[in-house]
């Protein structure tokens, strides 16, 4: 089993695809304080990495998979959201 | 591994086999204008191919193979054999380099340095190498215009990033990819993707401005941007199948410097490349406009079509579509106006070439063209697949009168019985056909078989200092599959046999008068059920006094045999284990492998090889083997309760004989039989099986041929005539020699079939 | 817009490169059709009316030049654009791509966006000036 739930925490292992997607959003919305470990986690399918930027859970435990540490835990710290500063915006679009 | 690269590897393997024969074939009949037009397409289309992938030295090692073609092509070189050679060199490098990408899905490690030596060697005729513009070609034109998604990338990175490459002075390739929404339904992964980008600096997510009340997890609604210092090939090659949904662009510090600082950078309202391409369009229908005579019909109306696209992708539409050719022009002009540079590279030409495209035409009129047929590739696996399930289908089949018996015997109905039978006929007439179709999908010609040996003669004669010409014939002949994969290994031995030891040096030849070119023949011959290859020469032959001599210093044939044998059993000896003609073992043929091999892999498949040769004249190899070995007809019988199969084709006939008519002679029983008398051999003490006929009750005798030899079995019991799927022995049994191989039988046992050949040997041994 | 999708006929030897430009153009949205040599997409476009050609030029049986001449004669009559891909790109192919009825000649590799760009193009609003 990819994400093991336990009361508030999901622990995600291994490779995750899009057949946890429905389940762990799922979770994710009727879970108040939600808590995620990334910690054994190889890979994220897109549509869990989506559910996770929509709402927001804590990520307890970073992962150990160098793209996952490196490029995707700093996304989910809360990073980058919502729209890019308003900016001339006129170059192309 | 993709499907694209399944599809290059499998077209790959077919381009090389044609350009090796087109290479040997241009040897030989060298400034054939076809042949070279022929050659040189084939290397272009597999350089076309190979650029889809990111093998950059397959590429290039194939650019320069077309480059000299070409130049050979076009009259300005003509082609030697050390160009051919080269030529020949780099498509092995190829072949090696395309079985490593089989496997490991990228070139071997040593390719740049291998493909570098080559393509220095093929250049040589043209000049040297050539300036280093394929580098260039691959990489895209870099946009200079900033597009606004820069702003997703975190600002303090992107300043950062700026500083540095104005410092280094270099580039970065900014990518956006925006997913499709039901991307998930493909079974894309957006986030996977991004994680193969290699010489990634920087990934950032975009999200929507607000995310909708219902959250749908399965649509995705986010995107990236990535910074890399990949290659556009690269990304190219990543991105290949949602090349709609990325966007690359290639900045310098400077003009993210000035987006960063809102200095407004010099574009144009519409995205750059459409405007280009659009141009182009307008450009190439001006040339088409200016060029010779003046244009009407349809390639007007189709210039007039591609104009009106053009001008609405640059947002001026036009109503071209019944304009005639001045007033195109004008539109085109118009439209064309401020990129006045694009204009002024159309020179007006008078008349244009158009040289007669002789060998083309040759090609579009050749009667001998199959546009219509369609041929289906399918992968051998599958066939084999297929044979299978026909063989299980006979077996189950063959299932049905075991029933009918105990439909009979034991519920006591005839009727029952009598429709089983009924059914089973119906059954068998479309398994037989079913099996006959599949077999006939399974029949490949003979030039799968020898299509390797131009070259191989070509190099091995080289090698030797021999001058060879190779005829083939018959390759158009059908067989098996498995039967022409068998072949391989005995031809090329006796073909090799016959440059190494049968044909001479063209220096012996002219002193024994023959021409210097020595003539090798591979025919191929359908003859009812088998398909018979001869392997001929012209050389020195066998001298059957010297193979004699030879075969009684290695003591495999008695003084008596020295003085008696005759001149072609003298011949035969060379297939004797341990028997090989050569004074020495030269590094071509003297493997370890001798003829006893090949007769012995080929009496495997069922198979006979004969050899003539008349000294001085020239040696004939004859192999015959059948034309297809999937299904074998076997007789069942039973020995101590154990059923075997023994093939039909070498069962005579089964006999009962009253104990008391069997006699003995010398150590062994016989029986006569219409006045002959035949050997009976004991089945059970052969393969050690403990059973001791009931004294009293009638012998079981089953009577086979094999060769001139004729013997009786001696069995417990016969049963019926089944066909069987014959298969190879496997594990422990595989060196049992007395069993050709294993087949299910209908009640699901598992049948044991004879070799019979083996069993008399055998038996020859026990008594 | 409920229209059908515009169809191509990807007309190249090479099937590799087939299979990559079908794969491209379907899933951006194209209907495509594949012929391996001049004659064959001769032979389709005769029975399909097609709203783009992309044409190889080095085929064998009937190369990409006479394909585009016969395409735009009155046997078959298609005022389809036809978009000329060369392998090689040599003085004067331009040229003869154009002449022979070609409304865009580009040299390979044509970087994917480039060619779902150019394709969609030049079929919007096709029909309009046919």
């Amino acid at each position: 089993m990819p994400i093991e739930f336990r009361d508030t925490l999901a622990t995600l292992s291994g490779v995750v695809t899009v057949d946890e997607v429905d389940q762990f959003a799922g979770w994710l919305r009727t879970t108040p304080k939600a808590r995620v470990s990334l910690r054994r986690c190889r890979h994220l399918h897109t549509g869990v990495f989506q559910a996770m930027l929509r709402y927001r859970p804590k990520v307890t435990a970073a992962p150990t998979d160098p793209f996952l540490a490196v490029r995707v835990l700093p996304l989910l710290n809360g990073g980058i959201s919502g729209p890019p500063p308003a900016r001339h915006r006129n170059a192309t679009s | 591994m993709n499907a694209l690269l399944a599809q290059f590897l499998a077209e790959a393997a077919d381009l090389l086999a044609q350009v090796d024969e087109g290479l040997l074939q241009l040897e030989r009949e060298p400034g054939d204008p076809a042949l070279v037009n022929e050659v040189f397409r084939v290397a272009h289309t597999f350089k076309g191919s190979s650029g889809l992938f990111a093998f950059p030295e397959l590429t290039r090692l194939t650019h320069a193979a077309e480059d000299l073609l070409d130049a050979v092509r076009g009259g300005g070189l003509s082609l030697d054999s050390g160009m051919t050679d080269d030529l020949l060199a780099s498509f092995d490098l190829i072949r090696g380099w395309l079985a490593h990408v089989t496997t490991h899905e990228r070139l071997p490690s040593s390719a740049a340095g291998d493909a570098a030596r080559l393509i220095t060697k093929l250049r040589a005729p043209l000049g040297g190498e050539k300036a280093q513009d394929e580098a260039a070609a691959v990489v895209h034109v870099a946009r200079r215009v900033v597009p606004a998604w820069l702003d997703h990338f975190d600002q303090r990175w992107l300043t950062e990033a700026s500083t540095w490459l104005r410092t280094t002075s270099s580039r970065m390739r900014f990518l956006r990819y925006t997913p499709d929404q039901g991307c998930f339904f493909r079974a894309e992964d957006p986030l996977h993707l991004v994680s193969e980008i290699p010489a990634v600096d920087r990934v950032d997510v975009v999200t929507p401005d607000s995310w909708p009340p219902e959250f749908d997890a399965y649509a995705c609604l986010i995107g990236f941007v990535v910074a890399t210092r990949a290659g556009v090939g690269e990304i190219d090659y990543l991105f290949r199948y949602v090349g709609d949904q990325i966007e690359v662009v290639e900045l310098d510090g400077e003009a993210i410097r000035r987006h960063l600082t809102g200095e407004p950078p010099t574009a144009t309202p519409h995205d750059p490349e459409l405007v280009a391409d659009a141009q182009a369009v307008l450009a190439g229908a001006l040339r088409c406009l200016t060029l010779g005579d003046t244009i009407s019909g349809t390639r007007l109306s189709a210039t007039a079509h591609a104009v009106g696209a053009a001008a609405r992708a640059l947002g001026e539409p036009v109503d071209a579509a019944e304009a005639d050719p001045p007033e195109l022009r004008e539109i085109v002009t118009r439209l064309l106006g401020d990129a006045a540079p694009t204009e002024a590279e159309v020179p007006p030409r008078p008349a244009i070439e158009m040289p007669a495209d002789k060998p083309d035409r040759a090609h579009a009129d050749d009667p001998g063209g199959q546009v219509g047929t369609k041929i289906l590739k399918v992968d051998q696996e599958k066939v084999d697949h297929l044979m299978e399930l026909v063989g299980e289908l006979n077996v189950a089949k063959n299932g049905l009168p075991f029933l009918a018996d105990a439909a009979e015997e034991e519920f006591g109905s005839r009727v029952l019985s009598r429709r089983i039978r009924d059914q089973h006929a119906g059954l068998h007439r479309i398994a037989e056909d079913l099996q006959a179709a599949v077999m006939d999908v399974r029949m490949l010609p003979l030039s799968v078989a020898f299509n390797r040996f131009p070259r191989l003669v070509r190099d091995l004669g080289r090698r030797l200092g021999k001058s060879v010409e190779l005829t083939v014939h018959g390759e158009d002949t059908m067989a098996d599959k498995d039967v022409i994969e068998a072949l391989g290994d005995p031809l090329v031995h006796l073909v090799r046999n016959s440059l190494d030891h049968g044909v001479e040096t063209p220096a012996e030849r002219l002193a024994s008068g023959k021409p210097p070119t020595a003539r090798i023949t591979l025919a191929a011959v359908a003859d009812g059920d088998a398909v018979t290859v001869e392997i001929g020469d012209d050389g020195r032959g066998v001298d059957p006094d010297r193979v004699k001599r030879k075969a009684y210093q290695k003591g495999l044939i008695s003084e008596d045999e020295l003085e008696t044998l005759g001149e072609a059993d003298a011949v035969d000896l060379v297939f004797r284990p341990g028997f090989s003609t050569a004074e020495q073992v030269s590094d071509l043929s003297g493997r370890g492998v001798g003829m006893d091999a090949v007769r012995a892999g080929v009496a495997k498949l069922g198979g006979t090889v004969t050899m003539k040769s008349e000294p001085g004249r020239g040696t004939s190899t004859t192999l015959r083997l059948p034309l297809s070995m999937a299904v074998t007809q076997v007789m069942v019988v039973s020995v101590a309760g154990q059923r075997f199969g023994v093939p039909v084709d070498l069962v005579q006939e089964n006999i009962r004989v009253p104990a008391a008519e069997m006699s003995r002679m010398l150590h062994s029983e016989v029986v006569v039989l219409r006045g002959e008398v035949v050997p009976v051999i004991d089945l059970a003490r052969v393969l050690e099986m403990p059973w001791t006929p009931d004294p009293d009750s009638d012998r079981a005798i089953l009577v086979v041929s094999l060769g001139d030899r004729r013997a009786g079995l001696l069995v417990e019991r016969f049963h019926r005539e089944v066909d069987v799927l014959l298969k190879p022995m496997e594990g422990l049994l595989a060196y049992a020699g007395e069993f050709a191989g294993t087949a299910l039988l209908g009640d699901g046992l598992v049948l044991l079939v004879l070799n019979v050949k083996e069993v008399l040997g055998l038996a020859d041994r026990v008594s | 817009m409920t229209e059908s999708p515009p169809k191509v006929l990807v007309v190249d030897d090479a099937a590799t490169v087939r299979l990559y430009h079908s794969k491209l153009l379907g899933d951006a949205g194209f209907h495509v059709a594949e012929a391996a040599n001049g004659l064959e997409a001769v032979e389709a476009a005769l029975t399909t009316a097609f709203d783009l050609f992309l044409v190889d030029i080095n085929m064998p049986r009937m190369n990409g030049y006479t394909c585009v001449e016969t395409l735009r004669s009155e046997t078959v009559g298609t005022p389809a654009p036809v978009v000329m891909i060369s392998t090689e790109d040599r003085p004067g192919d331009a040229d003869r791509a154009y002449a022979a009825g070609a409304n865009l000649y580009l040299v390979k590799p044509v970087a994917a966006d480039r060619l779902v760009r150019v394709c969609r193009m030049l079929t919007a609003g096709r029909g309009d000036a046919a």
